[in-house]
């Protein structure tokens, strides 16, 4: 039986949008297919192995909690990330999560914060803080589009080699400006997209997983088709009360 | 200034007897009209009124009327804005109802549910008396964006309150450290025991001290984040309590019956409205009552006496079958609820989910991912069916699969007239959920169909 073990980063600290349910989520699609998860929750103070993992999951947190997490994530937890995501491993990475993958962070008042630098991307902090339901589409997936809910301060900007997860129909993805939402790069999906994002995108969470399936054995694993009909009323529901279709 | 004041109360009162005329329940119109022709003009209708103000995430309009409950059984002239419109202008409005034209009030007290954002606004023309601040849980994201920044006007609001007594959740480590540095009279209220045998498991919004950020013991929590806590490397820890339960004796579908201590003696009370939050709910509005010098047996009258606030577990009897309705608005609450729901329905019986997501919703609908709905799936067969209603129905039932739930156990009807039908055709009792707007909809439709009273006309 294809197992994927699942490393849950910080699910007590990045909690602020329910981004869980993405795990909930992965972990029913696989077991309905008669596959199954193991998920693992890596907190503050906990050391991981990127070794032991097949996928990597980090959501979304408030202000107020990430002077935190940053000491803690800024030694060997960065280091084991860089790897992970190097080696090909699956990240799923929300808002927060997303971000702190990028290569610093500037603070509205200009202080500059180091971040994991996995990906080649930066984030800048304003003011006003981009709210609501979007759409955005993805080329890979087919012209796939994609919703959900952002709601976030910092405005990302992907630098070379990396390309934007989708390109925003309805709302502000990475900034507002470049019509980018989110980033891929190698098996990196980064999203700004909370809601919870993969339930209501069911071939994305599809896709991801197949991702990780195939990084894992080593070749192609059919996904056998599920009953689709809720999540892709609340899919369809969304993208034409957006005036997307 | 004094004119303005004037011709502001007058508008005011206007426009609500033209609304009322028209049979509209607006409780927002007439206030907003009222500041914008005089901002301050609450401030000229407060004073010398001695007002009570309530405020927190969960448990705003229960612990109200529980108050309210309270003055009723000792005899005070008071008002209170009853029909859940809590911000400046529908406080203002309410103000505005109870006093001359000249700005004097004909009551002597005002209890005042405040939304937390609101507060300190308010309390810039309101010198409260009392305040109580019954949690701080993650509520509506989208609005207040951190727990910080709700926390943040809460602490200004009770800044801007030098007069008042303050009655604070000790159970809460977020609501005991927005005293801190204060000099009021504190009440510090809480439960000095576990309340559930077992209890649904849920995300914590403050599992990390907010001083050194080191994670909290709890010799017992309550649910969510309450309980009594303490840092192992500060030192912060939940304050001793003033007014609290020492034990909870017994809890069923209508009511909780607890220890509670005032004073000396430990007294009996019987709580009329069930789950663990309403004994919080109690021991808050018991805090405020004896902060206010009402006699210990009147309190506990009051509150056995007390009888369901709105929406907050409201009882309809409906074609010969008792209908609940009890409102979710986040996944604290939401996890109250099933929570209570789980631990005493024994019966067969059915669900309803209703979620919009207006404005007064809170637009981001994600927080149905952080409540265990998949707690709901322990009742097995005396839940063989949920409807869900609502904007984001479909969500809801997405929700409810990926909790466990199979298909045919879920049925979506997104028109409310329909959905109400369905209700009405049911033979077992059901128990409604609906976020905030749905449960105004809900509830005005629920009253026509069956010629109950609205909201505003009590």
């Amino acid at each position: 039986m294809e197992e994927l073990k699942i490393c849950y980063l910080y699910p007590d600290v990045l909690n602020l949008f329910s981004d869980g349910g993405n795990i909930t989520c992965i972990k029913k699609r696989l077991e309905w297919r008669g596959m199954k998860a193991d998920v693992t929750n890596v907190s503050v103070g906990e050391k991981f192995n990127a070794n032991d993992f097949d996928m990597f999951f980090i959501g979304g947190g408030q202000d107020f909690e990430q002077g935190m997490h940053l000491k803690d994530l800024m030694g060997e937890k960065a280091d084991e990330i860089r790897k992970a995501v190097e080696d090909e491993k699956v990240f799923l990475a929300v808002c927060t999560g997303f971000e702190l993958l990028g290569n610093y962070c500037k603070s509205t008042t200009g202080t500059q914060y180091d971040l994991v630098g996995a990906i080649n991307m930066h984030t800048e902090i304003e003011k006003e803080r981009f709210i609501g339901n979007y759409c955005f589409e993805s080329e890979e997936l087919g012209s796939l589009k994609i919703v959900g809910f952002e709601n976030h301060a910092g405005r990302t900007y992907l630098g070379d080699g990396v390309k934007p997860l989708g390109k925003v129909l309805k709302g502000n993805g990475n900034n507002g400006k470049d019509f980018t939402e989110g980033a891929r790069y190698k098996n990196v999906f980064g999203t700004y997209a909370h809601g919870a994002l993969l339930p209501k995108n069911p071939v994305l969470a599809d896709a991801i997983i197949s991702a990780a399936l195939e990084r894992k054995y080593g070749r192609k694993i059919e996904l056998s088709p599920l009953d689709d009909t809720f999540e892709m009323t609340a899919n369809e529901y969304m993208i034409s009360r957006l005036g997307c279709e | 200034m004094k004119l303005r004041a004037v011709i502001a109360i007058i508008a005011c009162k206007l426009t609500k007897f033209i609304l009322r005329v028209m049979k509209r329940g607006g409780t927002n119109l007439p206030g907003k009209i009222a500041v914008k022709i005089c901002p301050s003009v609450l401030g000229v209708m407060a004073r010398g009124v001695t007002t009570i103000i309530i405020t927190g995430t969960n448990g705003k309009t229960t612990t109200s009327r529980m108050v309210e409950q309270c003055l009723e059984e000792a005899g005070f002239s008071y008002f209170a804005n009853r029909s859940g419109a809590n911000l400046l202008t529908g406080i203002t409005n309410e103000f505005a109802m109870n006093s001359t034209i000249f700005g004097k009030c004909r009551k002597k007290y005002a209890v005042i549910e405040c939304d937390e954002a609101a507060f300190r606004h308010v309390s810039r023309y309101v010198d409260a008396k009392h305040i109580i601040v019954t949690n701080v849980f993650r509520d509506q994201v989208d609005r207040f964006v951190e727990l910080e920044l709700t926390m943040g006007g809460i602490r200004a609001g009770i800044e801007n309150s030098p007069n008042a007594t303050v009655c604070i959740n000790a159970d809460c480590s977020l609501t005991t450290s927005l005293v801190k540095n204060v000099k009021n009279r504190v009440i510090y209220y809480g439960v000095d025991c576990p309340i559930y045998e077992e209890l649904v498991s849920e995300v914590s919004d403050a599992q990390y001290c907010i001083n050194c950020k080191t994670e909290y013991n709890y010799d017992y929590k309550t649910y969510g984040h309450l309980g009594s806590y303490s840092c192992p490397n500060c030192g912060y820890r939940r304050p001793d309590t003033e007014v609290y339960v020492t034990e909870v004796v017994s809890s069923d579908l209508d009511s909780t019956t607890v220890k509670i201590k005032m004073s000396e003696d430990e007294k009996i009370l019987r709580i009329n409205l069930p789950g663990g939050y309403n004994v919080y709910n109690a021991i808050s509005a018991a805090a405020v009552a004896k902060g206010m010098g009402i006699d210990e047996n009147k309190i506990i009258t009051a509150l056995s006496s007390f009888e369901c606030g709105f929406g907050r577990m409201e009882n309809f009897d409906i074609g010969g079958k008792n209908v609940r309705m009890i409102l979710i608005k986040n996944p604290a609450g939401c996890n109250q609820v099933l929570n209570f729901l789980t631990n005493t329905v024994k019966e067969k019986c059915l669900f309803v989910t209703i979620v919009n997501d207006r404005i007064s919703d809170g637009t981001d609908i994600s927080w149905l991912w952080d409540a265990n709905f998949e707690k709901l799936e322990e009742l097995g067969d005396r839940l063989p069916m949920i409807y869900v209603g609502g904007l984001r129905a479909d969500d809801m039932a997405n929700r409810l699969k990926y909790a466990g739930r199979s298909l045919d156990r879920i049925k979506v009807i997104k028109d409310d007239d329909m959905l109400l039908k369905e209700i009405d055709k049911a033979e077992v009792d059901v128990f409604i959920m609906p976020t905030y707007s749905a449960m105004l909809s809900f509830r005005e439709k629920i009253s026509k169909r069956y010629n109950l009273k609205s909201y505003w006309e009590n």
